[in-house]
């Protein structure tokens, strides 16, 4: 008997343990409670805000606009980042506590959606149809599934290509007829490659911004010849135009730059001068105290790929509301504090990204540098994964593996684009 | 004079719990040894008993993190099995293994037995052996990505000053786990060099002096006196250096991320991959349970050697 009464009194203490280290993490739902009396904690997970103090600044406003409706929602933010992001969201999942607002990327809606961790957005009166009017159109396939959007656009991260023209004059070449095309490209690369008497190469002649992972390229190459990755969901780069750009980009590695390349504050080469040409992401500082200054950028001419189809890579943050949230009004509230123009153009700048609403082009981040600007008026020519299949997570990894050890000589590059289309569910 | 002793009277006889071996113990120190072995028993459960558990249910299913889930059996295992990947993290592992703990005890030892003779600066050469192991693992792959950077690193500066052509290292699939292992050996020196000292402080001056008298000469003494001496401690380094390099991680993540294509891709790297950017759980529980399993084998196979240098 006292055995038991023991254990019992073991039992009672574990749970209580337990019970207090849950205690309060998990609020009572807000749902359908006038927001002015709602209370709660409303989680955000949110890689668009940089840890600096401008972050955290410019986070609090969103927070404090979202207050005039919730005005005693607790908001508890998680600045993640690309990197952790799906570790973050699996961690919380798993432990019962989920996070009521997600911002993710592109190829990360579809997943989350099919295993139903997103909400339909649509509960709240946007829908595919809505958003065309609201938001760039880049982004909306992304931010759709099954004829449902399950994620806001905030920002788009574009990606064009600049060359030096002293570079291309020293070279011999026209730096106002840019070579668009794979070919073209490969031509004037090997040009404006520099080496040092052992042959190693000293200025890269195109970076292709791939130092450990050639996903992203290789989606963009491919996508230039007319060829999306993914149709439908179902694999479009096990063919010959696949097949041509992964063999092209093998033929660049370790002959126009060396394999791994990449510079300490992960700058695009071109901007420091380490490539005489290369991939850009979506803005340039020419200021001269912080940036590449004016000479610098008086020298860059930027343009876009075209081997058949002129196009420009667009990534881009989402927000969604995550299924499990006891906070889904608050959360789609707060959602639209982060989705009104000057929150959209203050992330677009702390990010060096364009705002992902309807007139981008018009914006203050366009307007503040010659790359945004050109990005943003680009972006009717934008292409990404595409409609990727529901095991696009496990894909991203897949890709990033076997293009490398295609690239590196290690597999043959017709088995790994067929094994990748397998792979592809 | 005679002095009378009051005996106390006897206690009410106790139930006792009768011990394996004869002797008995009563009940308030029954009920004292479970209370002081409380913490550890709630900790074991907690964090070794519930977590195992989960791990060897969850690798019977197919649960991602998603709403629905379903009994899957032995399929994770099977498909493991089938998996590309996780066989180069298996063989990756074990190489890492294989090569990192025989050098790194073999250099600790070396090093202990230095530390352990009279010589100057004793202090300074000690702490110096055992900074690595007390500084952050991303701070120390922070340091040698540097190292071995390819265009300015200080391993290609060395090789220089030979006239030897500059290596990529880590962005080289030949030397990037080459790479990582030198890391490895070198991290885990100090730790190894501390277990080794004391164990070596801790041998018999009687017998070397014993052996000395006998006409034994440095070699002699070392291997018929300090070696058996120190045997229970080798066990215990090699399981502990054993389990440490099946669970490297932090080095890899910061250091190569599994790259170049998934040449340093080892198993806790995979396991991770698969369960928190892939969303697999179940599959990753399923390579969890694999890789407890050759740790075991593993332990299992130092403890024979271990024995047989004992009888030898």
């Amino acid at each position: 008997m006292r055995r038991i009464v023991g254990l019992s009194l073991m039992a009672a203490a574990l749970s209580v343990v337990v019970s207090s280290c849950g205690n309060g993490v998990i609020d009572k739902s807000t749902d359908g409670v006038p927001p002015a009396e709602a209370t709660g904690t409303l989680r955000v997970l949110i890689p668009s805000f940089p840890t600096s103090t401008k972050g955290r600044e410019a986070f609090q406003k969103v927070v404090d606009d979202f207050h005039k409706t919730y005005p005693k929602m607790k908001v508890e933010p998680d600045f993640a980042t690309y990197k952790n992001l799906n570790e973050k969201m699996s961690t919380s999942i798993a432990a019962g506590i989920p996070y009521d607002v997600m911002v993710t990327g592109v190829g990360w809606v579809q997943p989350f959606a099919s295993k139903r961790i997103f909400e339909d957005l649509g509960k709240y009166g946007v829908t595919p149809d809505v958003i065309k009017d609201k938001s760039v159109a880049a982004l909306i396939p992304a931010a759709t599934y099954d004829n449902k959007l399950y994620a806001y656009p905030l920002v788009a991260d574009a990606r064009a290509v600049a060359l030096r023209k002293s570079a291309f004059i020293e070279a011999g070449l026209d730096p106002n007829k840019p070579p668009t095309s794979l070919a073209e490209l490969k031509v004037a690369a090997e040009k404006l490659t520099k080496r040092d008497s052992h042959g190693n190469i000293t200025r890269s002649g195109f970076d292709l911004d791939s130092a450990t992972s050639f996903r992203q390229s290789f989606t963009t190459f491919l996508a230039s010849t007319g060829t999306p990755l993914y149709v439908g969901g179902e694999p479009n780069f096990n063919n010959k135009a696949g097949l041509d750009t992964l063999l092209w980009i093998k033929s660049m590695i370790n002959n126009v730059q060396p394999y791994g390349q990449t510079n300490a504050a992960g700058t695009s080469l071109v901007l420091t001068g380490e490539a005489a040409m290369g991939i850009v992401k979506a803005a340039v500082d020419c200021s001269e105290d912080k940036g590449i200054g004016k000479k610098n950028c008086d020298d860059l001419k930027f343009f876009r790929f075209n081997s058949g189809k002129e196009i420009e890579y667009v990534g881009g943050d989402l927000a969604s509301i995550g299924s499990r949230s006891r906070h889904k009004e608050a959360a789609w509230s707060f959602i639209q504090s982060l989705t009104k123009p000057a929150s959209l153009d203050a992330i677009a700048k702390l990010n060096k990204k364009i705002p992902a609403y309807k007139d981008a082009a018009n914006s203050p981040q366009a307007k503040s540098n010659p790359l945004s600007k050109f990005v943003a008026d680009g972006l009717v020519y934008a292409v990404n994964e595409n409609e990727v299949p529901s095991n696009w997570l496990e894909m991203r990894g897949n890709f990033d593996i076997q293009l490398t050890q295609a690239v590196l000589g290690q597999k043959d590059p017709a088995k790994v684009l067929n094994n990748l289309a397998g792979q592809s569910r | 004079m005679t002095t009378t002793v009051e005996r106390p009277a006897l206690a009410t006889p106790r139930k006792v719990a009768p011990a394996k071996d004869g002797r008995k113990l009563i009940r308030s120190q029954v009920r004292a040894g479970w209370t002081l072995l409380a913490p550890a028993l709630l900790h074991s459960g907690v964090f070794i008993v519930i977590p195992v558990v989960a791990v060897l249910v969850l690798s019977l299913t197919d649960y991602s993190f998603g709403d629905t889930w379903a009994w899957v059996g032995f399929q994770n295992y099977s498909d493991l099995f089938r998996d590309v990947d996780f066989q180069a993290s298996l063989w990756h592992t074990v190489l890492y293994a294989l090569v990192v703990i025989p050098i790194s005890m073999a250099i600790s030892l070396a090093v202990a037995i230095g530390l352990n003779q009279k010589i100057k600066a004793l202090g300074f050469f000690r702490t110096a052996f055992y900074i690595p192991t007390v500084t952050a693992t991303v701070a120390v792959a922070t340091i040698w990505l540097w190292i071995y950077n390819p265009g300015s690193g200080l391993a290609n500066g060395f090789l220089a000053l030979f006239g030897f052509a500059p290596n990529r290292w880590l962005a080289d699939p030949a030397t990037a786990l080459p790479s990582l292992m030198v890391v490895g050996i070198w991290q885990g020196l100090g730790t190894k060099i501390i277990i080794y000292l004391a164990a070596l402080q801790g041998v018999s001056r009687d017998l070397l002096e014993s052996a000395e008298l006998d006409g034994a000469n440095r070699w002699q003494k070392f291997r018929n006196v300090t070696w058996p001496a120190i045997g229970p401690v080798q066990f215990f380094v090699l399981i502990t250096s054993i389990v440490g390099t099946f669970q490297v991680f932090d080095l890899v993540y910061v250091m190569t991320q599994g790259g170049p294509g998934s040449e340093t891709r080892v198993l806790v790297m995979d396991i991770y991959q698969n369960a928190f950017q892939d969303l697999k759980l179940g599959y990753a529980s399923a390579e969890t349970v694999i890789m407890m399993v050759v740790i075991a084998l593993f332990i299992g196979v130092g403890r024979l050697l271990q024995k047989a240098d004992v009888n030898d």
